[in-house]
C-alpha cells in the first residue's frame, strides 16, 4: 500500500523509468487507477524461477511448486515471498487489484486461479453468502493465536463461530492536508468539504470509491457512515455535486498528485497518510472528528483455490509473528496482533496515524456489507461521477 | 516575322543539381503556330514545355509570354494552359466540372450562367455535348483527351501547351486526333506547343517542328525541312526512317562530295557542312529514295533478305556484300506485279542528290551510336 | 468439374477457417453473450441473473450524462486530432524530403509501440506539479494547474490517437497524383484553392478513415479522461467499467455495450456514405 520513496522526490529520467515499471509490474497504490482502469487483472510473477529449492520442511504435504495470491499494491514485503518460496519451494505470484468491488467481481466470474486473497472486512460476509471462501482449517494454522488478535478487528472474519479469514492489519480512512496551502487548522469531515468548495477549491480530491466517498459526505450531516436511507443518501448527493465542480479530481491515486502539490487535501487512508507525512512532514492526516471508517484487512482462501495446501502453507507463514513484523514494517498499517506489536519499534506505536488517540477512534465505523452490494449507492456514485 | 513572338526563350539554362536539363536554348515561337518540340527521352523538351507553364524556374535566361518575361510568375498567372500527359483529369469532378474548373476560378468572377455557357461551347467543341454529367472513370481513353482538351481552351489561353498528348491513345484514335488537333488549332488560331518524341506526330501535325537533343535545340523548321534538309545526323538518323551508310571521303567536287563507302564503291553526296578529304563520314539514304531493279544496274547490288508488304508500298530489307542491311521503300502500283521475292538478286539505285553526307564525329547533333556499317534506323 | 469446385471452395474454407474461428470466438460468442446477459437482470450481490426483460435498456437515461458527454468528446476529440495530424500528413507525404520520410514516418509510429497506458502516465507526470508548472515557476507563474483540465484531456487524446490519424490522411495523400495539383495551378487556381478544391478533396476518404476510426474508439475511451482528467468527466466507457467491476451491475453494463456498439456502427455507417459521396470514389476502405 505506501508507495516508493522516490515519488517524494523531483522527478529524472531515470526515476521516471524507475516509475514507469513499478507502473508495468502493477504496484502502485491501492484502488488506484488499477482498479478504476480494470486493469487489476494485470498480474505480475515475483518468483519465476521454479522449484529449484527443495521442502524438506513441508515435506508431509505436497504443496506444488507455485501458488497466486491477490492482494493489494505495495502491501507486502517482496522478502517475505522470496523465503517462502526458499522455504517451501513455491513460487508465489501475486496479482495486485484495486478494490474489493473488482476482487468480488472476479471471484464471481469463477477460475481466478488465487490460492490466498485479502479481503477488506466488510465483504467477507458476502464472500461467505455467496459460498465462494473456505471455512479455514485452522488445524493448519498453528502460527495463528486468536487470543492474541484484538478482538474489534477480527469480528467481521468469524461468522457463526466459523473462521473465514485471519486479520492483516487494520486502518483508519480520513483526508490527508498540505497545511501550507491550507493554514486553516482543519479536524472534521464538515470542514474537508467546506474547504473543498473554498481554500481549496481546485484542489481537493475525493476517492473514486463509493464507501468512502459517500460516507464521508454522510459523516458531514453527522449520519451514519454506511447509511443507505433515502433521504440521507440524497442529502449526501447533493453535497456531492455541490462539491463536484470544486475538486481536483476523483480518484483513489492521489499520492502522486499530492506529492507534486496539484492536489492540496485529499481523502487517505492510513498507510499513505503515514507515507506522505514522513516524506513531505507539511502534509498532516487528519481524522473527522464525526467518524468515518476504521477498517481491517483479512486473509481468506477461496473455495475454487487451484493449491489449497500451498494457500494455507503461506498464510500459516504469514501469521508467524517474526515474518508479520516485517511486513508491518513494509507496508506502514497497523497490527491486530499483539504479538507483532510487542515486535514492532516504540516510533512506530507512537505515530499517531498509525495509533490514533482513542476518542478519534471512537466514532469510526467499520464498513457495512449492504453498502458493497447496493445498487442505490452505485446509482448515486456513478451520478456524482457524471455529474 | 516581326510580330511579338507568343513564346521567347533568352539563353535559357535548366539545372537539376549537377544535371543540365536544358543548355542555353534560344527560341521564338510565332503567334498562331502549331510547333512540335521533338526529341528523345531526357532531350530536355518536357522541361521547356513546363518552363512555360511555370512547374520549373529557368536556372538562367528568360521566358517570355508575348513579350512578357514570365520570370517569378508562378502557374495560375499565365496565360497558358496546358493538356497534361495522361490528362490529370480531376477524378472527383464530373465532365462539365472539370471542364469549368479554370472557368471558376477567373478573377473578376464570371457568372454561374456565363460558366455553364463556355463548358457547354467548349463541350460541343470536342464533340462531347451531353456527356457533362459524366464521371472521369466512365469515359474512353479518347474521350478523356477531348475533355482535357476543352479544359484547357475553355480559358481562352494564349498558348495551349501538349504534353504528349496522344501517348496513352491507340494508333486508329492517335491518327484521327492529329487531324482533330490540327483543325482545332486553325479554327481557334492560337499557338499550340506540342511536345513528343514520336516524329511522325511531330511531322504530321506542326507548322515547325523543333528538333532537341542533349539539353539543346538542333533544329528549327518546317516538317519537310527537317525531313529534307536535316541540319545534322542526329537529326537525320532520329526524323523518319533513314539508312546510314559509314564512307570517308575520297574527292570534293562543287557542292558534293564523293564518299567511298566500305566496299569501294564511290557515291556523290551532298553536305550540310564542309568536309575534307579523307574524313570519315555517314551517308544518309532515305529508304524511299532508293529504286530497285533488275540485276544490272544501280549503284549497289544485293540480295533480298526479307520482304514487308504494306499495301500501297513494300518494304524491302537488302544484304549489300561490305555494306550491310539496307532498307528500301518501293511504291506498289496495282496489276505490276513486280515485287522481288526474298533470295532475289537487285541492282540498288537512287536519284542524284538523294545522298547527304555529315561529318563522322560526335557534336552535339550526332547521336550515341557507333556503328561503322550502314544499318536500317526507324 | 464439380470436382475442382469442390477442392477450391474447401482450400477457400481452410484458408478462411482460423479467421474465422478467432472471429466466433473472441468476437461472436462474447456479442451474444453480453446480448443475453443485457436483457438479465442484476443478481442481489452483483453480478447476472437469468431473465427478459428489457428493464436495462429502459435504465439507459440513468447514463444519459455519460453518454451525452461522450457524443460530445468524441467528434471534438477526433476533430482537435483530425487539425493536428493533418498538416504532419501534408507535410509527410508532399513536402519532406524523400530520404527523411521514411524516418519521420517511423518517428510518428514506433511510440505506439507503448502501451497507452504508459504514454498518458507520463504525460500525467510532465502535466503535473513537478513537470511543466514547476518550469514556468522559475519564470515567475506559480501555482499554475495543467494536470485534471479539460484541455489536458484533449491534449491526451490528440497525443494518443495521432498516428492513427495521420497514417490514413497519409496515405490518400501519398496515393494523390502530383499532376492534378499542376492541373488545378496551371487552370488559374491558387495554392489555397488547389488546396481545398483538389488536395483536400481526395484526401477525404484518408479524413473520413482517421476520423471514424479515432472516434470509435474514442466512443470507449476510459483511460485518459480518468488519467489525464481527474475521473471528473465520466464518459461512457468510465460508466462500463464502473458497472462490471465496482457496483457488478452486468446486465446493465451489458445493455451499455450493445447500445455503444449500436452507435459505433452508425457512425461508421455514416462515416462511410460521407466519405464516398464526397470523394467521387466508388468504394471506400475504412482501415
Amino acid at each position: 500500500m505506501p508507495k516508493s520513496y522516490r515519488d517524494g522526490l523531483p522527478i529524472t529520467p531515470d526515476k521516471f523509468v524507475d516509475q514507469l515499471m513499478r507502473l508495468k509490474r502493477g504496484s502502485i497504490s491501492r484502488r488506484d487507477f488499477l482498479g478504476l482502469t480494470g486493469l487489476g487483472v494485470a498480474t505480475a510473477v515475483m518468483a519465476r524461477e521454479l522449484g529449484i529449492m527443495p521442502t524438506p520442511a513441508f515435506a508431509a504435504e505436497n504443496l506444488g511448486d507455485r501458488m497466486s495470491i491477490a492482494t493489494w499494491p505495495n502491501y507486502h514485503d517482496p522478502q517475505t515471498f522470496e523465503n517462502f518460496k526458499a522455504e517451501t519451494g513455491v513460487a508465489v505470484e501475486v496479482n495486485v487489484f484495486g478494490s474489493n468491488e473488482e476482487m468480488l467481481a472476479k471471484l464471481q466470474a469463477g477460475g481466478s486461479g488465487w490460492s490466498l486473497f485479502v479481503p477488506t472486512n466488510y465483504t467477507i460476509s458476502t464472500y461467505k453468502k455467496l459460498g465462494i471462501i473456505e471455512a479455514l482449517n485452522m488445524a493448519k494454522l498453528p502460527n495463528f493465536d486468536g487470543k492474541s488478535e484484538d478482538s474489534r478487528f477480527t469480528a467481521e472474519g468469524t461468522i457463526d463461530g466459523t473462521i473465514y479469514a485471519v486479520p492483516k492489519n487494520w486502518g483508519t480512512t480520513g483526508f490527508a492536508v498540505n497545511t501550507k496551502k491550507l493554514t486553516k487548522p482543519m479536524s472534521s469531515w464538515k470542514e474537508f468539504w467546506d474547504t473543498a468548495m473554498a481554500e481549496g477549491d481546485g484542489r481537493t480530491m475525493v476517492h473514486d470509491y463509493q464507501l468512502t466517498t459517500i460516507g464521508n459526505a454522510l459523516k458531514y450531516y453527522g449520519y451514519s457512515f454506511n447509511s443507505l436511507k433515502q433521504d440521507e443518501l440524497a442529502k449526501a448527493e447533493e453535497l456531492l455535486l455541490k462539491v463536484k465542480p470544486h475538486l481536483f479530481a476523483v480518484s483513489s491515486d492521489y499520492q502522486p498528485g499530492m506529492r507534486a502539490g496539484d492536489a492540496w487535501m485529499t481523502m487517505c487512508w492510513t498507510n499513505d497518510g503515514a507515507q506522505l507525512h514522513r516524506d513531505i512532514p507539511e502534509i498532516a492526516y487528519v481524522l473527522g472528528k464525526e467518524g468515518g471508517e476504521i477498517w481491517t484487512d483479512f486473509y481468506a482462501i477461496p473455495k475454487d483455490a487451484p493449491n489449497k495446501p500451498a494457500g494455507y502453507a503461506l498464510l500459516n507463514y504469514l501469521m508467524n509473528p517474526k515474518v508479520a513484523v516485517k511486513e508491518h514494517l513494509a507496508n506502514g498499517a497497523p497490527s491486530t496482533d499483539a504479538r507483532v506489536n510487542a515486535l514492532l519499534p516504540k516510533e512506530v506505536l507512537d505515530n499517531p496515524i498509525l495509533y490514533p488517540a482513542a476518542d478519534l477512534l471512537k466514532p469510526l465505523e467499520f464498513g457495512a456489507a449492504a453498502t458493497l452490494t447496493d445498487p442505490g449507492r452505485a446509482e448515486l456514485m456513478a451520478r456524482f461521477k457524471s455529474a | 516575322m516581326t510580330a511579338v513572338p507568343d513564346i521567347e526563350f533568352r539563353a535559357v539554362t535548366k539545372r537539376y543539381g549537377a544535371v543540365t536539363a536544358v543548355s542555353g536554348i534560344d527560341l521564338a515561337i510565332p503567334p498562331s503556330a502549331f510547333v512540335a518540340l521533338l526529341g528523345p527521352s531526357g532531350c530536355g523538351k518536357t522541361t521547356c514545355l513546363r518552363m512555360i507553364g511555370g512547374f520549373e524556374q529557368p536556372s538562367e535566361g528568360q521566358v517570355l509570354i508575348r513579350g512578357r518575361d514570365m520570370a517569378g510568375t508562378p502557374p495560375y498567372r499565365r496565360p497558358v494552359n496546358m493538356v497534361f500527359q495522361q490528362y490529370a483529369l480531376f477524378p472527383h469532378l464530373d465532365v462539365e466540372e472539370n471542364i469549368s474548373y479554370g472557368l471558376r476560378q477567373a478573377r473578376p468572377r464570371l457568372s454561374s450562367r456565363q460558366i455553364s455557357q463556355r463548358a457547354g461551347e467548349a463541350l460541343s467543341m470536342v464533340q462531347l455535348a451531353g456527356y457533362g454529367r459524366r464521371k472521369i472513370h466512365e469515359l474512353s481513353g479518347g474521350q478523356q483527351q477531348r475533355v482535357a482538351l476543352a479544359r484547357a481552351l475553355v480559358n481562352k489561353p494564349a498558348v495551349l501547351l501538349l504534353d504528349e498528348p496522344l501517348a496513352a491513345l491507340d494508333k486508329k484514335l492517335r491518327t484521327d486526333m492529329q487531324i482533330e488537333l490540327q483543325n482545332l488549332q486553325r479554327e481557334i488560331g492560337i499557338t499550340f506547343v506540342l511536345v513528343t518524341h514520336d516524329q511522325e506526330e511531330a511531322l504530321s501535325m506542326s507548322d515547325f517542328v523543333c528538333v532537341m537533343n542533349g539539353g539543346r535545340v538542333v533544329q528549327l523548321g518546317q516538317p519537310s525541312e527537317i525531313y529534307d534538309e536535316p541540319a545534322n545526323l542526329f537529326v537525320a538518323d532520329f526524323v523518319g526512317k533513314t539508312n546510314l551508310l559509314s564512307g570517308k571521303v575520297a574527292g570534293l567536287s562543287g557542292g558534293l562530295v564523293d564518299v567511298a563507302l566500305a566496299d569501294g564503291t564511290v557515291i556523290a553526296a551532298r553536305k550540310r557542312v564542309p568536309l575534307s578529304r579523307g574524313e570519315a563520314v555517314s551517308v544518309s539514304l532515305r529508304p524511299e529514295s532508293l529504286s530497285l531493279s533488275a540485276p544490272g544496274g544501280g549503284s549497289l547490288k544485293g540480295i533480298v533478305r526479307n520482304r514487308i508488304f504494306l499495301g500501297s508500298t513494300a518494304e524491302y530489307a537488302i544484304e549489300v556484300q561490305g555494306i550491310g542491311s539496307l532498307l528500301a521503300k518501293a511504291d506498289h502500283v496495282i496489276g505490276q506485279g513486280n515485287l522481288f521475292k526474298p533470295g532475289e538478286p537487285v541492282a540498288i539505285g537512287f536519284a542524284a542528290g538523294a545522298p547527304l553526307a555529315f561529318p563522322h564525329t560526335k557534336n552535339n547533333g550526332t547521336n550515341q551510336r557507333e556503328d561503322q556499317n550502314a544499318e536500317i534506323v526507324s | 468439374m464439380r470436382g475442382s469446385l469442390f477442392r477450391k471452395n474447401l482450400v477457400t474454407t481452410l484458408l478462411l477457417a482460423p479467421a474465422a474461428l478467432w472471429l466466433v470466438i473472441f468476437l461472436v460468442l462474447p456479442f451474444i453473450a453480453i446480448a443475453i446477459f443485457s436483457v438479465g437482470e442484476r443478481a442481489p450481490e452483483g453480478g447476472y441473473q437469468a431473465a427478459l426483460t428489457f428493464a436495462q435498456y429502459a435504465n439507459l437515461p440513468a447514463r444519459a450524462t455519460a453518454f451525452w458527454n461522450t457524443m460530445v468528446l468524441a467528434p471534438i476529440g477526433a476533430l482537435a486530432c483530425l487539425l493536428v495530424a493533418y498538416p504532419v500528413a501534408y507535410y509527410l507525404a508532399l513536402r519532406a524530403p524523400d530520404r527523411w520520410r521514411l524516418i519521420l514516418l517511423a518517428m510518428i509510429v514506433i511510440p505506439f509501440w507503448t502501451s497507452l497506458l504508459m504514454r498518458t502516465y507520463a504525460w500525467m507526470y510532465i502535466l503535473g506539479g513537478r513537470g511543466i508548472p514547476a518550469l514556468l515557476a522559475y519564470v515567475g507563474i506559480e501555482d499554475l494547474r495543467l494536470i485534471n483540465t479539460p484541455g489536458a484531456v484533449l491534449l491526451g487524446i490528440v497525443y494518443g490517437y495521432l498516428p492513427l490519424m495521420i497514417l490514413p490522411i497519409y496515405v490518400s495523400l501519398e496515393r494523390l497524383d502530383r499532376r492534378l495539383l499542376e492541373a488545378s495551378a496551371d487552370l488559374g487556381a491558387t495554392p489555397l484553392s488547389t488546396f481545398l478544391g483538389v488536395t483536400l478533396r481526395l484526401s477525404l476518404p484518408g479524413v473520413m478513415t482517421g476520423f471514424s476510426l479515432v472516434m470509435i474508439l474514442l466512443l470507449g475511451e476510459y483511460l485518459i479522461p480518468t488519467l489525464l482528467g481527474g475521473g471528473k468527466v465520466f464518459f461512457i466507457g468510465n460508466a462500463l467499467v464502473d458497472l462490471f467491476l465496482q457496483s457488478r451491475n452486468w446486465p446493465f453494463g451489458s445493455a451499455i455495450a450493445i447500445t455503444l456498439v449500436l452507435v459505433s456502427v452508425v457512425v461508421l455507417i455514416i462515416a462511410n456514405r460521407i466519405s464516398t459521396r464526397l470523394s467521387g470514389a466508388r468504394r471506400v476502405d475504412l482501415i
